[in-house]
């Protein structure tokens, strides 16, 4: 059999067994050193230049070519997690065409060979070849500019700032508060102190379990539908939104975010945010008008108690230091 | 002997064959009450209350009220009507939460272990049962069959059309209809009650991603089948298992479930994904102004799921539009009754543009103070916005009006409690254009431009057709410009609720573009020019290298030399 052709079918045939048999093996739920699809792409890749040093194929230049080029598409079309936009894909791809041609022009006597196969497909060495080729190119590019003239409309990106700047000072009900400065003040103790007591049951027994029974009561008659039951921002209403409710149980939300940032937001809501934020499709109220300020500090303090988080605050000594 | 074994066994299992499983119930495992009080008291508690008499904080502004477990009545069982739950389903509903309801999915957020134990501490709740009295407490498991067809999810297509016509005739048989209404939407009976006496409605078919205990797999029949054989604690719904044998259930649900529009679904949320760009079809000819004619009769499935027949393949898209309750300012809606709206939009120079809007409501009001009504929300001034910017979703601000095209209705004739009109109810429209500068500042207009040109309330969902021409006179009218992308949302009321005013359901800003004529011949007429075109450049190509080969053979140039 033609050496050439075996190493083809070899890698194709490879190719398919090893995507289809071995890759979901490689990617389990919980990915670990050794089953993750990276070392299943070096596996891959081992398995390719084995089996053609093994077996002596030597595979022209055109098609070592054509196996480094599309060893780069399959890694970024299918290996690297999670999947790249595809503009950046054309890029990584142009990129990697620039890379490959380095590879088979590092010397004229590569690059004579990788053109070999082409030349001869052109002035008709290679016959049939020629006649597919030139017959199927034209239809592809009519093709192409039909799809590209064709009118398509896809609905528009838009992008928005998920922690705007707050303002130094906000108004609510009457009295101005320097956000710098205050705190809550219903946090009359270290919450990790209450990890295990139960709201309700615990109310009359300590004075901070009776705040956190007030404002996750709040929280449930109020801010559920759209934070959700678990405070995940996936409550009955959240799918309607866009932008969706915050997640206070991710790491990125209010474990990061000071409390007098959480006051002024719950107090002045949707309508309060700055241009960049798009405060025209925000469904949060300004809860100033339907809660009173203790109200929105006891809401503060539940969500804490309840997702774990602590909220951020600045060490006193280094920031005077 | 060897064949007198044979044919015992054979009767014993033509005995058991059939024959459900009857046992005491699944005892509670007091271990885990210390556990599972924890996880109940942090977690559960806000709607289910202290005693867990479904009375928690959040009850009273739920519609589908928290579950009340003192009864000990749980909907989602494997076990007969009126008995109790065998501990698996218990599970499985806190895993997955209950569609359509508050009752979130907790199995992606606790522990098996802490699920496990809360519910064990909810069957300590149970009052009036004993899941531990192994005298009188027993459970029947129901069977319920394997899937006959074999499909698989998402969808679950290709059930025979043969089985969902005898489903369709079991279905009228047995009267489901009286309360599912006659395709199903849940609008069959406006006066049911639940166990304790608060407002129930029948689940609406043609939304299955709202049935309880469907989470992540609303198309699969199996949810069906579970509810026919064990009917739903607590609720009218009663059970069918000597009605209709497995097979019959399996046909009903085959049933229902076409009835359901295949859309996608979000994993995150269990609902369909919204389909943010509605795009109005450009009609040549005469765009039809009555809402049976074939133009505007779309399949709400979506076409990339399931193929339409030839004649509805150039139809446009029906897009789904998600709303929700109002409970930003002023009086909230924490109960909305329409949960979506379908919208479908044609348009042409001559006639102007028109939307087409649907939802569903399973009673329409019959006080003329408070009609039903749905709207569309536009910019006003859209020729002043920059960029993303859009006016305020509710009713504008003061410095970005809206334009609100609003429909208000009475069904003609119409007796929520009598038998329906197979016809359908006309509806007596009232168009309003109104401008918002502000929730505190909705004004309406002097002057209409827009028309309802036909609307009809069948069988439980509203049509309405809007029309208007592309451009008006009016000074704070959207202007409706072609091939660019509009920011719109909606808005509806329903009467019977007495919603008004900015008590409603809303959706966010969707977009809507005009799309353009599609001149085909010119495109493909370019298509051909440039295939032309790279025939000839390969002619070229081939020339050329021709060429150099003759260089290097004739010893003009050497090889991997250029030449100069």
């Amino acid at each position: 059999m033609n050496k050439p052709l075996l190493s083809f079918i070899l890698a194709v045939a490879g190719w398919a067994v090893f995507h289809y048999g071995v890759f979901p093996v490689f990617t389990p739920e919980e990915p670990g050193w050794i089953l993750n699809r990276y070392v299943y792409y070096l596996v891959f890749t081992a398995y390719l230049i084995a089996v053609n040093v093994a077996m002596k194929l030597q595979p022209p230049m055109a098609l070592r070519g054509l196996y480094v080029f599309m060893m780069g598409y399959y890694f970024y079309d299918s290996i690297l997690y999670p999947h790249v936009p595809w503009t950046l894909f054309i890029t990584y791809m142009m990129l990697w065409a620039i890379g490959t041609f380095l590879y088979v022009s590092q010397d004229p006597v590569t690059f004579r060979e990788f053109r070999a196969p082409i030349v001869k497909t052109i002035v008709g060495e290679y016959k049939m070849a020629r006649i597919v080729v030139f017959t199927v190119l034209p239809f592809l590019v009519g093709w192409a500019t039909y799809n590209s003239l064709y009118p398509k409309f896809a609905e528009p990106v838009e992008l928005r700032t998920v922690h705007p700047a707050p303002p130094a000072t906000t108004k609510v009900h009457g009295k101005t508060y320097a956000l710098e400065e205050v705190s809550n003040p219903f946090r009359v103790d270290e919450q990790d102190n209450y990890k295990d007591s139960f709201p309700f049951l615990d109310a009359d027994k300590s004075e901070y379990m009776k705040y956190v029974t007030e404002g996750g009561t709040v929280f449930f008659e109020n801010c559920h539908y759209c934070h959700g039951d678990q405070l995940n921002g996936l409550g009955m209403f959240s799918h309607v939104f866009n932008p969706t409710p915050a997640n206070f149980i991710d790491p990125g939300t209010i474990a990061m975010l000071q409390e007098s940032f959480l006051f002024w937001r719950v107090a002045k809501g949707g309508p309060g945010l700055p241009n960049e934020s798009t405060p025209w499709s925000s469904a949060m109220p300004p809860w100033e008008e339907h809660l009173t300020t203790d109200e929105i500090w006891k809401v503060i303090l539940f969500e804490y108690w309840y997702t774990g988080w602590h909220p951020r605050t600045f060490d006193e000594e280094s920031s005077v230091g | 002997m060897l064949l007198l074994t044979l044919v015992v066994s054979m009767a014993m299992a033509g005995v058991a064959f059939g024959e459900e499983e009857i046992r005491p119930p699944d005892a509670v495992k007091t271990d885990l009450l210390e556990l599972g009080k924890k996880v109940y008291f942090k977690r559960c508690v806000w709607c289910h209350g202290v005693k867990g008499a479904g009375d928690g904080p959040a009850a009273e502004r739920l519609f589908t009220r928290p579950r009340n477990f003192l009864s000990g009545n749980f909907k989602i069982r494997t076990t007969d009507s009126g008995e109790l739950p065998l501990d698996e389903s218990l599970i499985r509903t806190v895993k997955n939460g209950l569609q359509g309801s508050a009752m979130p999915a907790w199995g992606e957020f606790l522990k098996e272990d802490e699920i496990v134990a809360v519910v064990n501490f909810v069957k300590t709740l149970v009052e009036d049962r004993d899941f531990n009295d192994a005298e009188d407490e027993e459970v029947t498991i129901m069977e319920f069959g394997t899937n006959p067809w074999n499909t698989t999810g998402p969808y679950h297509l290709g059930v025979p059309q043969d089985a969902i016509d005898r489903g369709k005739e079991l279905f009228t048989k047995n009267k489901c209809f009286e309360c599912h209404g006659g395709e199903g939407r849940g609008d069959g009976n406006p006066t049911m009650k639940d166990d304790w006496g608060f407002p129930i409605m029948a689940a609406d078919w043609q939304q299955c991603w709202n049935f309880r205990g469907s989470r992540r797999d609303p198309f699969n029949p199996f949810h069906v089948v579970r509810t026919v054989s064990t009917g739903l604690n607590g609720t009218p719904m009663p059970n069918f298992k000597d009605k209709l044998t497995i097979e019959n259930r399996w046909d009903l649900a085959a049933f229902v479930n076409s009835l359901c529009p295949r859309k996608k679904q979000d994993k995150l949320t269990s609902k369909p994904v919204p389909d943010f760009l509605i795009s109005s079809s450009n009609t040549p000819g005469t765009i039809a102004e009555k809402i049976d004619d074939p133009m505007w009769q779309s399949p709400d499935h979506d076409p990339r799921i399931v193929e339409r027949s030839e004649e509805k393949a150039g139809n446009p898209r029906v897009n789904y539009i998600a709303l929700a309750g109002q409970i930003t300012r002023g009086k909230r809606n924490f109960d909305p009754k329409a949960d979506n709206l379908w919208v479908t939009s044609r348009w042409n120079e001559e006639q102007g543009i028109y939307y087409l809007v649907e939802f569903h409501n399973r009673f329409l009001s019959t006080d003329p103070e408070y009609p039903d009504a749905v709207a569309i929300q536009w910019p006003a001034k859209l020729q002043d916005l920059f960029g993303a910017e859009k006016p305020y979703f509710i009713f504008g601000d003061s410095k970005k009006p809206v334009d609100i095209w609003k429909a208000s209705f009475m069904a003609k004739d119409y007796n929520p409690a009598g038998a329906p009109n197979p016809a359908g109810y006309q509806l007596d429209v009232t168009v309003e254009e109104l401008n918002g500068n502000g929730f505190e500042d909705v004004m309406a207009k002097d002057e209409t431009t827009v028309q309802v040109v036909d609307s009809i309330f069948h069988q439980g969902r509203v049509k309405v057709l809007f029309k208007r021409a592309l451009t008006t006179e009016g000074e704070m009218d959207v202007q409706i410009p072609v091939e660019q992308f509009i920011p719109v949302s909606f808005m509806q009321w329903a009467g019977d609720d007495k919603e008004t005013d900015e008590n409603m359901a809303i959706s966010t800003w969707y977009y809507t573009i005009l799309e353009p004529a599609v001149d085909q011949g010119h495109i493909l007429l370019m298509a051909g020019v440039m295939g032309t075109v790279f025939v000839g450049l390969q002619g070229w190509l081939v020339w050329m290298t021709k060429r150099t080969r003759k260089m290097y053979s004739d010893g003009k140039v050497k090889q991997d030399e250029l030449p100069f």
